[in-house]
C-alpha cells in the first residue's frame, strides 16, 4: 500500500501569485493513495524541510511529492530530507509549477489546472518508482592539468601543493604561456617575468607534478575519478635528458625564421627556446625549416653539442595517464586583425598588433624593449591605438575582450615613460576599466597627456613615408578626423585557441556561441562544465586578465581537489540497464550513446550490451533505440511512463 | 527656461515608433530595430565619405532620431547627403541597418512634404517617360551611329509599357506624392 | 551559348550607348547572347526612388523583374544602379510573402507577376564566371601593356555584402582581375572603394556635393599616376565623364582621366576602335590612353 505526501510550495508569490495554492491543494488531496497535502511558504527552508519529515514519521508516508520549483534547484534537498527521515531518497517527485508553470503563463485558473496536471502525473509516477542505491566507485586521485600557462599553473601548484599528484600537458616547448610573452602588467606595472618566472621554477621542482612539456592530449577516455589518458610527447629532435641547456646549438644553427613566440617581429633559428627563462631549459628542432633534416645538409648543431643530445630521427613518444579530474587551462589566441581589411593589417608595415608591440616592449624581446616600427627602423614618435579590433564587432567577435583597454593604457603609459615627447592616441568606443586599481591608472595615464579620442577607427591608409593615417569621427566634437601616425596599434581580443574545437572533442564538453568553452553556470559553476569531474581555468573559457584567469584557476584547483579528495564517488543510480538475457546484441544501443556509457561483451558466445554506470547519465536514448525493450531507465519505465500519461489524459491518478 | 536646455519630455516620442510602422511595410522589424543597439562608436561617419564634406553625421542622426528630435531629422537638409554607399553598413560594429534606416526617414521627409524641387523633377521624368534619365534627340542619333535602334526597347519605344509603369505609380501613390499633374504632365505648383 | 536578357536601365541606353553596342558585340564574341527586355523601364535607381517612396521602388523594380523573368533567362544589368535595385527588390521579395503578395496584386492590374524564377546579374559576373579571366587573357590581341588603370567598382554591386555575395566590399578583386586580364596594370590609389558621389540623390539635390567626391577621387587617381578610371558602373561612368566637365565649369579644376567602362577595355584589347567602342562620345577623349597604347605599339 502506499501512502503518499504531497507538498506545495509558494515560493512566496513565485508560485502562490500565479497559482492557487489553497484549491491545488483541495483536488490534490482527492488523488488515489494520497494521505496529506500540505501548502508552505517557502518549503526549501529549514521549517519547510521539517515539516515533511516530520510527516513521514508521524504519518508512516512512504512517498513523497513536491510542487514546486524545477528539479535542477532543489531535489537534492527534498531527497536529503527523505534520508534523514528514514525512506529511500528516489521515492521522491518533483512537479515543476514554477518553472513549467507559474512563470511562464498569465491566466490563474488555468494555470492552477496546468499545476494540477503536473502534481496528478507526478503523483502516478512515485507510485511506480523503485528504492535505489547509490553507486559507489574508485576514484584515482590525481588531476590532469590541460595547459601550462598562468592558469594552468596555479591550478597545478594549488592541487600539488594541498598533496596530490598532478600531470600537467603543455603543448609548447616551454610552460609560462600567453603571460611569459608579456613585459610589465597592469595596473602596477611589475614585469610579468619577475612573478610569472618564481611559479614556473616552482612547477618544474614540484615533485607532486609531472610535467609533460611540447606534448598534446590525444585520447581521453573514461568518467569522473576514472579517466584514462594518451599524451603525445613530441620529438625534440634531442634526447632532453641529456641536454644541458647550454645554447650553443642556438647560437651556432645557421637558419633564421620569423619567430613565432615574438608574433614575428624578431627572429629566430630552427633549434631554438622560446626565451631565456623556459621551463624546461631545452630547445626544439623546428622539423619544418632545419636544413639538415630538409635537405640533409648542415648538421651543425649535431656536431656543436658537447652533450651528444640531437638526435634527428628521434620519434615521437606515447605516454599514458591515469587520473581522477580533468583542468582545462588551454588559453586563448588573438584575433587575427586581417580580415578587417580597412584597418589595412598585413598590408600597411606600421599597422601591428597590441601583443606584437608588447614583444617589442619586452626587454629580453626582438629590440630590447625599444619599440621601433617595422617598416624603417626609425622610433616611432606618434602612436595611435585602436581599440575593438575584433571585439564588440557583430561581423567578428560580439563579446567585448576585457583587456584590451588596460592593455593599450598601459602600453601607451610604458611608451610615453620611455619617450616623453611622443604623443599616443588611443580610439576607443568605451574605457573599460573595471578591475581593481584600474580606474587609477587610467587616470594616471591620461596625467601623461595621453590623448583619449572617442569614436571607433573607421579606417586606416597609408602615406609615401610609411605613416598611416588613421580616420576616425571625434564623437565628442562631432569632428571627423585623420591623424598622421608613424604607427598604429591594433588591439586586438582574444579568441579561442584554433585548436580549442579539438579539446573539445577529446573531452565532450560544450563551447558557448562565442566559442569558448561553457561553464557549467553562469554565475554559479563558473569552473565546471556540464561533464563531471572536468572543470575550466582562465581564457579557455572567456577573455580574462591575469586576477581574474588566477582567481579562476584557484577555483579550479579547488574543484577539481572536491572529486579527488574522496577515495570513493558515489555516483546516481539513475542509469539504465540491461535485461542481458534479453538483449540480442543489435549494437543501436551503444551506436546512439553520447557519452560512450555502452559497450558489447560476449556472453555465451553471443553478443550483449553492458552499460557502464559510472558514464551513464540517464539520458534514456537507449531505451529508445533498444528494438526488443531489453533495456530500461531505472524509474523512467514504459509502466512508469502509461502511468502519467493516463493520469494527465484523464485516467485516475 | 533657458534656452540652451531641452526637455526630453518635449520631444517626439512616437517618432520612433512611426518610423517601425512606416519601415515594417518593406523592411524586417529586426532589421529597423537595429538602430537602438547603436553605441555612437561614429564609426559611420568616420566612413562616411560625405561627413568629410558635409555637416552631415550618421552618428548623430541616429542619436537624434533615438530621443525623439522628430522635425531636425526629417526637415533638415542633412538626411538627404547620403549617397546610399553602404561603407557605414558594412562596417557598423552593432550591425545597425544604417543605409536601410535612412532611406525609411526619407520616406517620412518626402510623406510630409518634404522633398525637394529637384528630386520632384527627377520622380516626374519616370512619370512621364518611364525614365528617370529619358533620352535625347543627340543620343537618337549617337544610337543610330552605333548600329542601335534610335530609340531603346524600352518604355521610350512601347507606350503600353510607359502605360503600365504610370498605372503601378498610380496605385501606389506616387503622383500624389510628388505632386504631379496628369493633365498637364508636370508639375504641381513648381516654382 | 549562354543567353541572357539584358536589362538596360536609363544610362546606358539614353547617355552611353556606347557602352551597351560594345558590351553586345564583346560578349558575342565570347559566345554570350543578350536578347532585349522589351518596355522595362527605369530600375528605378535604388538610392534615389525607394528615398522617395519604398513602395513605389519595389514596384517598378518588380515589374521589370516579372518582364525579365518572360523571357526564361537570367537577367544581366550593366549599370550598379539597376543592378542593386533589382537584386535588392529580388531579395526583400522573395523573404517576405505578405510584401510579395502585396506587390503582386498591383502588377496583376498590368499583367505580370514576380515569381523569382531568374537570377539577376551584373555583366561582369558573366565575364568573370561563365567566361572566365583565362578565356579574356588568351582572347586579347592587341596589347594593353603599360595602361595604369585605376579600378572603380560602385557601392552597389559590393554592398551590401551580405546579399550581394562578391566576397570582400573593402578590398575587392573582380574587377581588377578582369583589368589585368587585358592586359592592362591594376594600380592601387588612395581611398579606392570610395563612393563616386553620385548616388542617393544626392546628384540631383547638391551637385556640389556630388562632384566634391567625384574630384577627390579624380585627385586620388592622379596621384597614383593612373592613366584611366575603369568602371563598371554605368552611373559612376556618368559621373566619372561628365563629372569632369562639371568640376571644371564649378570649381575651375580641369582633369583629363579617361573614363572606360570595363568591356570598352577589353574591346581595346580585342582590337576594337574607339569609335565602335563609343568612346569618341565621352565628354572626356580617350585620346591621351589611345596615344599611350599607340606609342607603346611602336
Amino acid at each position: 500500500m502506499t501512502n503518499i505526501g504531497i507538498y506545495i510550495c509558494h515560493c512566496g508569490t513565485n508560485i502562490a501569485g500565479m497559482i492557487d495554492v489553497e484549491e491545488l491543494a483541495r483536488k490534490a488531496a482527492k488523488l488515489k493513495d494520497v494521505s496529506v497535502v500540505k501548502d508552505y511558504r517557502y518549503l526549501c527552508s529549514d521549517p519547510g524541510q521539517d515539516l515533511i519529515k516530520e510527516d513521514i514519521r508521524s504519518m508512516d508516508l512512504d512517498r513523497v511529492v513536491v510542487a514546486a520549483c524545477s528539479p535542477r534547484m532543489h531535489e537534492s534537498t527534498y531527497r536529503k530530507v527523505l534520508s534523514e527521515a528514514g525512506i529511500n531518497p528516489f521515492l521522491l517527485e518533483i512537479a515543476n509549477i514554477r518553472e513549467q508553470a507559474s512563470w511562464v503563463h498569465s491566466e490563474k485558473e488555468k494555470t492552477t489546472e496546468k499545476a494540477f496536471d503536473l502534481v496528478r502525473i507526478a503523483v502516478a509516477k512515485v507510485k511506480k518508482d523503485e528504492p535505489l542505491e547509490s553507486l559507489p566507485a574508485d576514484v584515482i586521485q590525481r588531476v590532469l592539468v590541460i595547459g601550462a600557462g598562468i592558469a594552468g599553473i596555479q591550478t597545478s601548484l594549488d592541487i600539488a601543493n594541498i598533496g596530490y599528484e598532478v600531470v600537467l600537458v603543455e603543448k609548447e616547448q616551454s610552460i609560462g604561456g600567453r603571460m611569459s610573452q608579456l613585459g610589465k602588467t597592469f595596473p602596477t606595472l611589475d614585469c610579468s617575468a619577475c612573478i610569472l618566472t618564481p611559479r614556473m621554477v616552482e612547477v618544474s621542482t614540484n615533485p607532486k607534478i609531472r610535467l609533460h612539456t611540447y606534448s598534446e592530449v590525444e585520447e581521453i577516455s573514461g568518467f569522473i575519478g576514472n579517466f584514462h589518458a594518451k599524451i603525445r610527447k613530441k620529438s625534440r629532435g634531442l634526447n632532453p635528458d641529456l641536454c644541458t641547456g647550454c645554447g650553443e646549438c642556438t647560437a651556432r644553427c645557421p637558419t633564421k625564421v620569423p619567430g613565432e613566440y615574438d608574433e614575428g617581429m624578431g627572429k629566430r633559428k630552427a633549434i631554438y627556446t622560446l626565451f631565456p627563462q623556459a621551463v624546461p631549459n631545452v630547445p626544439v628542432i623546428d622539423r619544418a625549416n632545419c636544413v639538415y633534416i630538409t635537405k640533409g645538409k648542415c648538421g651543425i648543431c649535431k656536431k656543436v653539442c658537447p652533450a651528444g643530445a640531437i638526435d634527428y630521427e628521434l620519434g615521437d613518444e606515447i605516454v599514458e595517464e591515469e587520473v581522477g579530474a580533468v583542468v582545462v587551462a588551454s588559453g586563448f589566441d588573438p584575433f587575427d586583425p586581417t580580415s578587417k581589411e580597412e584597418l589595412g593589417y598585413g598590408r600597411y608595415k606600421n599597422v601591428i598588433t597590441g601583443l606584437q608591440l608588447e614583444r617589442l616592449l619586452h626587454t629580453a624581446g626582438p629590440t630590447k624593449g625599444e619599440v621601433i616600427r617595422p617598416s624603417d627602423g626609425a622610433v616611432p614618435k606618434r602612436i595611435a591605438f585602436v581599440q575593438c579590433v575584433g571585439s564588440r564587432d557583430e561581423h567578428a567577435n560580439k563579446y567585448c575582450s576585457r583587456v584590451c583597454c588596460m592593455h593599450a593604457i598601459k602600453n601607451a603609459l610604458l611608451i610615453k615613460e620611455h619617450h616623453p615627447d611622443a604623443e599616443i592616441f588611443i580610439y576607443y568606443i568605451d574605457i573599460r576599466a573595471f578591475g581593481k586599481g584600474y580606474e587609477e591608472f587610467y587616470k594616471r595615464t591620461q596625467e601623461h597627456g595621453i590623448k583619449f579620442m572617442r569614436g571607433r577607427v573607421a579606417e586606416i591608409f597609408e602615406e609615401n613615408n610609411g605613416n598611416v593615417v588613421v580616420r576616425a569621427d571625434d564623437t565628442l566634437l562631432g569632428m571627423v578626423m585623420e591623424n598622421e601616425v608613424d604607427m598604429a596599434v591594433l588591439s586586438v581580443g582574444m579568441v579561442p585557441r584554433s585548436d580549442s574545437a579539438k579539446i573539445q572533442k577529446l573531452l565532450g564538453i560544450a563551447t558557448g556561441s562565442d566559442g569558448f568553452f561553457m561553464e557549467a553556470h553562469a554565475k554559479l559553476r563558473p569552473v565546471e562544465t556540464l561533464v563531471d569531474g572536468v572543470f575550466l581555468a582562465g581564457t579557455a573559457q572567456g577573455p580574462k586578465d591575469i586576477p581574474d584567469t588566477v582567481a579562476q584557476a584557484k577555483g579550479a584547483a579547488s574543484s577539481a581537489l572536491g572529486v579527488i579528495s574522496h577515495k570513493v564517488l558515489e555516483l546516481s543510480p539513475l542509469i539504465s540497464e540491461v535485461d542481458e538475457r534479453l538483449c540480442r546484441g543489435c549494437g543501436d544501443c551503444k551506436d546512439i550513446c553520447e557519452y560512450g556509457a555502452i559497450e558489447l561483451i560476449t556472453l555465451d558466445s553471443r553478443n550483449a550490451a553492458r552499460i557502464n554506470p559510472a558514464l551513464c547519465k540517464g539520458c534514456g536514448a537507449c531505451t529508445v533505440a533498444c528494438c526488443n525493450g531489453s533495456i530500461k531507465l531505472r524509474n523512467f519505465t514504459d509502466t512508469a511512463t502509461f502511468a502519467m500519461l493516463e493520469a494527465v489524459l484523464g485516467g485516475e491518478a | 527656461m533657458p534656452a540652451n536646455i531641452t526637455r526630453i519630455n518635449e520631444l517626439n516620442s512616437s517618432f520612433f515608433k512611426d518610423f517601425i510602422e512606416i519601415g515594417k511595410k518593406i523592411f524586417s522589424e529586426d532589421m529597423l530595430h537595429s538602430v537602438e543597439s547603436c553605441v555612437q562608436c561614429g564609426c559611420c561617419t568616420g566612413s562616411c565619405p560625405s561627413s568629410r564634406r558635409t555637416a552631415f553625421r550618421t552618428r548623430k542622426l541616429f542619436r537624434e532620431m533615438l530621443l525623439g528630435f522628430r522635425d531636425s531629422v526629417l526637415e533638415g537638409d542633412d538626411l538627404w547627403l547620403c549617397t546610399t554607399c553602404y561603407t557605414c553598413y558594412e562596417r557598423c560594429p552593432r550591425g545597425v541597418k544604417t543605409t536601410d534606416i535612412i532611406r525609411v526617414l526619407r520616406n517620412m521627409a518626402v510623406s510630409q512634404g518634404h522633398m525637394a524641387e529637384a528630386h520632384r523633377m527627377t520622380a516626374s521624368y519616370v512619370l512621364r517617360t518611364g525614365h528617370g534619365v529619358p533620352v535625347s534627340e543627340e543620343v537618337q542619333k549617337l544610337r543610330e551611329e552605333l548600329g542601335l535602334s534610335s530609340l531603346p526597347p524600352t518604355t521610350h519605344s512601347y507606350p503600353e509599357a510607359l502605360r503600365a509603369v504610370q498605372e503601378i505609380l498610380k496605385l501606389t501613390g506616387f503622383d500624389r506624392i510628388v505632386g504631379f499633374d496628369w493633365k498637364t504632365m508636370e508639375l504641381r505648383g513648381r516654382k | 551559348m549562354k543567353e541572357y536578357a539584358s536589362f538596360l536601365g536609363c544610362i546606358i541606353p539614353n547617355r552611353y550607348p556606347g557602352i551597351e553596342a560594345s558590351s553586345t558585340r564583346i560578349l558575342g564574341h565570347f559566345d554570350v547572347e543578350l536578347v532585349q527586355i522589351n518596355g522595362a523601364s527605369c530600375c528605378p535607381a535604388p538610392g534615389v526612388f525607394s528615398s522617395f517612396h519604398l513602395d513605389s521602388w519595389l514596384a517598378i523594380a518588380a515589374r521589370n523583374i516579372a518582364l525579365g523573368e518572360m523571357t526564361g533567362k537570367d537577367i544581366i544589368t550593366m549599370c550598379n544602379g539597376c543592378y542593386g535595385s533589382l537584386t535588392e527588390a529580388s531579395f526583400l521579395l522573395k523573404g517576405n510573402k505578405e510584401l510579395k503578395e502585396k506587390i503582386n496584386g498591383i502588377l496583376s492590374k498590368v499583367g505580370c507577376e514576380f515569381k523569382g524564377t531568374s537570377k539577376i546579374k551584373h555583366v561582369i559576373e558573366v565575364f568573370s564566371e561563365d567566361i572566365g579571366v583565362k578565356k579574356i587573357q588568351e582572347a586579347m590581341n592587341t596589347s594593353l601593356e603599360g595602361v595604369r588603370a585605376c579600378t572603380h567598382y560602385g557601392c552597389h554591386f559590393l554592398k551590401p555584402a551580405e546579399m550581394k555575395k562578391h566576397g570582400s566590399s573593402e578590398r575587392p578583386r573582380l574587377l581588377d582581375e578582369i583589368v589585368e586580364a587585358s592586359g592592362a596594370r591594376s594600380v592601387d590609389y588612395k581611398d579606392k572603394t570610395m563612393c563616386c558621389g553620385f548616388g542617393g540623390g544626392v546628384r540631383a539635390r547638391n551637385l556640389d556635393v556630388t562632384l566634391d567626391f567625384t574630384r577627390e577621387k579624380l585627385n586620388n587617381i592622379i596621384s597614383a599616376r593612373g592613366d584611366c578610371i575603369v568602371d563598371q558602373c554605368a552611373s559612376c561612368h556618368l559621373e566619372f565623364d561628365r563629372g569632369q566637365v562639371e568640376i571644371k565649369k564649378i570649381f575651375g579644376q580641369e582633369f583629363r582621366v579617361p573614363v572606360l567602362y570595363f568591356t570598352q577595355l577589353i574591346g581595346l584589347g580585342l582590337g576594337m576602335g574607339q569609335h565602335e567602342l563609343g568612346l569618341d562620345f565621352h565628354s572626356i577623349p580617350a585620346k591621351p590612353l589611345l596615344d599611350k597604347l599607340n606609342g607603346g605599339r611602336r
